[in-house]
Parts: C-alpha cells; sequence; structure tokens
C-alpha cells in the first residue's frame, strides 16, 4: 500500500456534551474520490471542520503528506493544499463571480491580474456561463453559487479537496452535469476528493470508495457495491434516509 | 523591472479622469466663494470631514469594521503634531508623520488584541467608542483642562501658521485627493480583495487562505496613518491644544457618513461627507439659534431615511446617475 495523502488518526471533537466525532480515523489516497457518507449528524461535517482547521480536535492527529497539520488556523491549511467547500453556501453578497474566484486564485500570486487569468480559466473549465461573471454573489442560484463555492476552491489550487454536500439541492440532469465536471477537474488538476453526500446515486455512482461514518465512528469501508450491503451500514440507516 | 512601480503608482483611465476632475473643482471652490473669509472656513470644515470619512472607508468601508475611533486617530495626530510645534518649534511637516507614526502605534496596540480574540461588529463598535474617551481621560491625566495655543510662527510655510484659511483649505483637500488615490489603489489590490473577502464572510475568506486577524491589522494602520495626518494638518488650522479633540461624537459621525455614502464605495463616502457637513453647517447657522442641537436631529433623519429608501447609501445613487450617462 502507498503511503496516503490525508491520515485521520483517533480523532475526536465534543461539543460540550455532544461527542461529534467519536476516535474517527481513515486515510485518503492520491488521485482518489472517497465517498463519506453517513446519516444526519454522524459528524462529517465536524470531521472536515478538524481537518481544515475550523475546529481544533481534542484528541488524534491529521497527517497531510507525511506532516502533522492538526490544530492549524484554516488559512495555513489551505496553504498546505487542502481546500473545502461549504454544506450551507457561505457567498461574498457584494463581490462578483469572477471577483470571488480571483480571491481564491490571489493565495498564489500577488498579482491581481493574474489571479483574474486563473480565475477565468477555472470558471471556464467548470463550465459558468461568461455572462455570469460579472452578477454578484447576491443575484445567481443555488447550482452557481456551489460552482463558485468550488471554483474559488480550485482557484487555491489544492491537492486535496472536501466537498461537503455539493450535489444537495440539485436536479438530477444537474447532479449529473456535476458529477462529470468534478471527474473532469480530478483529470486537470491532478486532485484528491473526498465527496461528502446524501444523494445516494451520486456518490456512489462519482466514489471509488467509501466510509461510512454513524455516531462519530467509521462503521464501514469498501467499495460502493459492498457498503452499500454491509448490514451495519443498513441498519445505521434504517429510520432516516433509504439507501 | 522599469514599469512596475509606475504601473504601481497608475490608476484606470475612468478613475485617474473622475480624480483629476474632482482635484479641479477642489482647486476652483474657494475662488467660486470669492475667498470669503467665512465661506473658506466652511468648506475647509467640509473637506476635513471628508477626509477622514475617506480614511475610514479603508476599515469601515472595504474591510466591514465598524470603527468608531476615527477622532481618536486624528486627535493623536493632532496633539502630537501639536505639542512638538508648540513646546519644541518642530516644523508640522516632520510633526504629522511622526503623529501618524504614534496613531499606527495606538492602532497596533489596540487592534491586535481585538483582532486577535475576534471581537467584532456591535462589540467593536463600543470597544472603539471605548478608546476615544480613553484617550481623552489619558490626555487629560497630563494636560488638565488647560489648553495650549500654537504661536504665530515665521515663516508661516514652514510652520504652516497662516492667516489665511485658503491654505488650510487647499492642504486638506489635497490631503482628501490623496487619501481618496489610496482607497482606489487598496480596491484594486489583493489587499482589497482580502479586505472584501473578509467583509462578506469572515470564515469563508480565511478558508481561501487569508490571515483575517493580519489583514484587519493592515487596514487599520493604513486608516490611522490617514487619519493621523488629517489631524497633523487640522491642528494648525485651529491651534488650539486641547483635550476637546478627542471626540467621541465626532467618531461616531465619520462612521454615520461612512454608513450613508454605501459601505465600501469611496465616491459615496465623500459625497455624504459634503452634503451632510455642508447640511450640518448650513442649520446650525440657520435655525441653530433658534433650535440649538436640531442638526443632530438632522443625522439621525436622514440616516433613518437612507436606511429605508436606499440601503446600498448614496453609492447606489451615484451607480443609477453613471449608468444613465454612459448609456447616454
Ligand atoms: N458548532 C456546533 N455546536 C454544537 N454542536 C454541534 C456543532 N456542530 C455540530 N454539532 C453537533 O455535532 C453532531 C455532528 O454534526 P455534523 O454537522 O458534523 O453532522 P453531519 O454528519 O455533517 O450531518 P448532516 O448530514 O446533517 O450535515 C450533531 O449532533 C450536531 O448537532
Ligand atoms: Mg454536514
Amino acid at each position: 500500500m502507498p503511503e496516503p495523502l490525508l491520515r485521520v488518526e483517533d480523532v475526536v471533537k465534543r461539543f460540550g456534551g455532544i461527542i461529534a466525532v467519536n476516535h474517527m480515523s481513515m486515510e485518503v489516497y492520491e488521485n482518489e474520490i472517497l465517498g463519506l457518507i453517513g446519516p444526519n449528524g454522524a459528524g462529517k461535517t465536524t470531521l472536515f471542520n478538524c481537518i481544515t482547521g475550523v475546529y481544533k480536535p481534542e484528541e488524534g492527529r491529521i497527517i497531510f503528506q507525511n506532516e502533522d497539520i492538526t490544530g492549524l488556523p484554516p488559512h495555513v491549511i489551505i496553504q498546505k493544499g487542502i481546500a473545502r467547500t461549504w454544506q450551507k453556501v457561505r457567498p461574498f453578497k457584494k463581490l462578483t463571480v469572477l471577483e470571488a474566484v480571483t480571491v481564491g486564485a490571489l493565495l498564489r500570486t500577488p498579482d491581481v491580474d493574474e489571479a483574474r487569468e486563473t480565475a477565468k480559466e477555472i470558471l471556464e473549465f467548470i463550465g459558468i456561463e461568461k455572462s455570469r461573471w460579472n452578477r454578484l454573489g447576491s443575484e445567481i442560484t443555488l447550482i452557481e453559487h456551489k460552482l463558485v463555492d468550488l471554483a474559488r476552491a480550485l482557484a487555491t489550487r489544492p491537492k486535496l479537496i472536501l466537498l461537503d454536500e455539493v450535489a444537495a439541492g440539485l436536479r438530477p440532469h444537474e447532479m449529473d452535469e456535476l458529477a462529470k465536471v468534478l471527474l473532469k477537474v480530478r483529470e486537470e488538476y491532478k486532485l484528491t476528493l473526498i465527496v461528502v453526500e446524501h444523494v445516494m446515486r451520486f456518490v456512489m455512482g462519482l466514489s471509488e470508495r467509501i466510509v461510512v461514518m454513524h455516531e462519530g465512528k467509521k462503521i464501514a469501508e469498501g467499495r460502493p457495491e459492498e457498503v452499500a450491503n454491509n448490514p451495519r451500514v443498513v441498519e445505521a440507516y434504517l429510520g432516516t434516509k433509504p439507501l | 523591472m522599469p514599469g512596475t512601480l509606475s504601473k504601481k503608482l497608475a490608476l484606470t483611465k475612468e478613475r485617474l479622469y473622475s480624480l483629476v476632475g474632482l482635484a479641479i473643482v477642489l482647486a476652483l471652490v474657494p475662488v467660486f466663494l470669492g475667498f470669503n473669509f467665512y465661506y473658506v472656513l466652511l468648506a475647509t470644515n467640509v473637506m476635513l470631514a471628508a477626509s477622514l470619512v475617506a480614511a475610514w472607508n479603508i476599515i469601515g468601508g472595504y474591510a466591514g469594521q465598524l470603527d468608531l475611533a476615527a477622532s481618536a486617530y486624528m486627535a493623536l495626530g493632532a496633539v502630537i503634531t501639536g505639542h512638538l510645534l508648540a513646546s519644541f518649534g518642530l516644523t508640522p511637516w516632520i510633526g504629522m508623520f511622526i503623529g501618524a507614526a504614534v496613531a499606527v502605534g495606538v492602532a497596533v496596540l489596540v487592534g491586535y488584541p481585538t483582532f486577535r480574540f475576534g471581537i467584532k461588529e456591535v462589540w467593536y463598535a463600543l470597544l472603539t467608542s471605548a478608546l476615544v474617551v480613553i484617550m481623552m481621560r489619558i490626555y487629560y491625566l497630563i494636560y488638565g483642562s488647560f489648553e495650549t495655543y500654537i504661536p504665530h510662527m515665521e515663516p508661516e510655510w514652514l510652520y504652516l501658521t497662516f492667516r489665511r484659511y485658503e491654505v488650510y483649505y487647499y492642504m486638506l483637500a489635497t490631503m482628501l485627493v490623496i487619501i481618496i488615490w489610496v482607497n482606489l489603489k487598496i480596491k484594486d489590490s489583493k489587499l482589497g480583495y482580502y479586505l472584501a473577502a473578509i467583509r462578506e464572510d469572515e470564515l469563508a475568506a480565511e478558508a481561501l487562505g487569508i490571515d483575517v486577524r493580519r489583514y484587519k491589522l493592515y487596514a487599520l494602520m493604513i486608516y490611522a496613518a490617514l487619519a493621523g495626518l488629517v489631524g497633523g494638518i487640522y491642528i494648525t488650522l485651529t491651534g488650539i491644544l486641547s483635550f476637546r479633540l478627542f471626540d467621541p461624537w465626532l467618531g461616531i459621525v465619520t462612521a454615520v457618513m461612512g454608513i450613508v455614502g454605501g459601505l465600501g464605495s469611496i465616491g459615496g463616502a465623500v459625497l455624504a461627507a459634503v452634503i451632510l457637513r455642508s447640511l450640518e453647517e448650513y442649520l446650525r447657522g440657520a435655525i441653530g439659534a433658534t433650535y440649538p442641537g436640531s442638526h443632530l436631529l438632522v443625522y439621525g433623519l436622514i440616516l433613518i431615511l437612507v436606511g429605508v429608501l436606499k440601503p446600498e447609501g448614496l453609492a447606489s445613487l451615484l451607480d443609477y446617475l453613471k449608468k444613465k450617462i454612459i448609456r447616454r
């Protein structure tokens, strides 16, 4: 087995009495698409927040490219090459689409014109129409928000990108489009992806490997079809969302 | 690389023309006022307010921090320039830069822990408002209610002790143009993009690699430096050093003007300052004697009106006019 790109080791994160992430461990390998699933409140978003430095885990370590990055602040983590999108969109309402993506690109250059060019390339690549580039963040649709969120994360030139429910709220044909874009993005930018998603058709189709979380722990791991037939997984999902 | 510096100093054509246009208008104002002593003084006061609001726009408009301490940084620049002149005969040309440096020092002392502990929004407003009062008390502890007067010194151009207001008017008008230019440069730079992202969503900004605390501090330092310089010029105009320079109300009014102007729009901010400050003087003159304090009421009313009718401030009005003109 090769060295994993990212290793989550025994991470614990509590909120008062709630243990959101409870001794969670997993590995992510270079260039793969890993699906991270689990019922509501399983701790997926909290785990993302621990990896990206939004929260500092109480226990455990996070190793990225053989470097311990546990507890580093978000602006340092992204410099190392881990970007993320948000489950609940966090738009820059008074910036245009192009400006928002330029903000991301400015991480790798102090030159605004150069960053703007990078932003344009990425917008073009993920398929946001030119006519929408000068729209303000307050004027665009949900799918555009998701794509802009993705674009500004990509503009930071990450090695690993964490997608938190990018497909939520999209119509089936929009999801197919998005899946294609993600595959294309992975090829072009040599990316590794962790995809958190409730829409099973989307995540099962896209991911090469699946990790299942429940009550803050990993309860299963494997290829999509293995996981789908795992009795523990079925049990975890019973009474919540059907597989 | 030749050309990089000139590129850094350059503005886009449209902005350069607006700025030059503004400079010409400002240069002609005293002529239109017939060099009337009183009117030129009023115009000087308007320039003062506009400069301060333009400086505030960097922290308040671009970085989105509701800072109410503009008068603290201005007064610091003023008292330091003034005392260096009155006590040591140091020319304000140097004194105002020392004053600005001290204002920056205080801004770092206050800003570092403030941003470190994530103090934001209304708490930031309260803290900065308190800063003005604290600075006033400190000055009071040292000098009491004693007022220091700057004597007339020759040569006038060295000590800035002119007998005519036109000179002060032109100095502040120049300062205003410089501060607007700084604003425009920031807006188009990496710093400008980063401040806008911070204003819109701090966490999203930080996740895109922005060291939020550091960039907020940069904005605060630039603002404090500019406000300090304005103060340094202002004191040569009034020539009276007193604890009253640390005026909490002025800090609030500055922020109000910036907000009425439309957050983040330098054009709107300056326009708001010019209109509100002129109106205030007019009202003070027209009905102030009969109804003292009525100009304060007008501030409140205008703020409510803008809040209800044009939440985007005067900037949206400017945008609208610009679009109309371009379409023609
Ligand atoms: N900031 C917070 N403060 C307190 N509790 C929190 C916080 N964030 C998450 N939690 C709790 O931690 C647990 C895990 O939440 P998390 O959002 O990580 O789940 P999730 O797997 O992302 O769920 P979903 O699929 O609904 O997005 C939940 O019980 C949640 O209520
Ligand atoms: Mg979640």
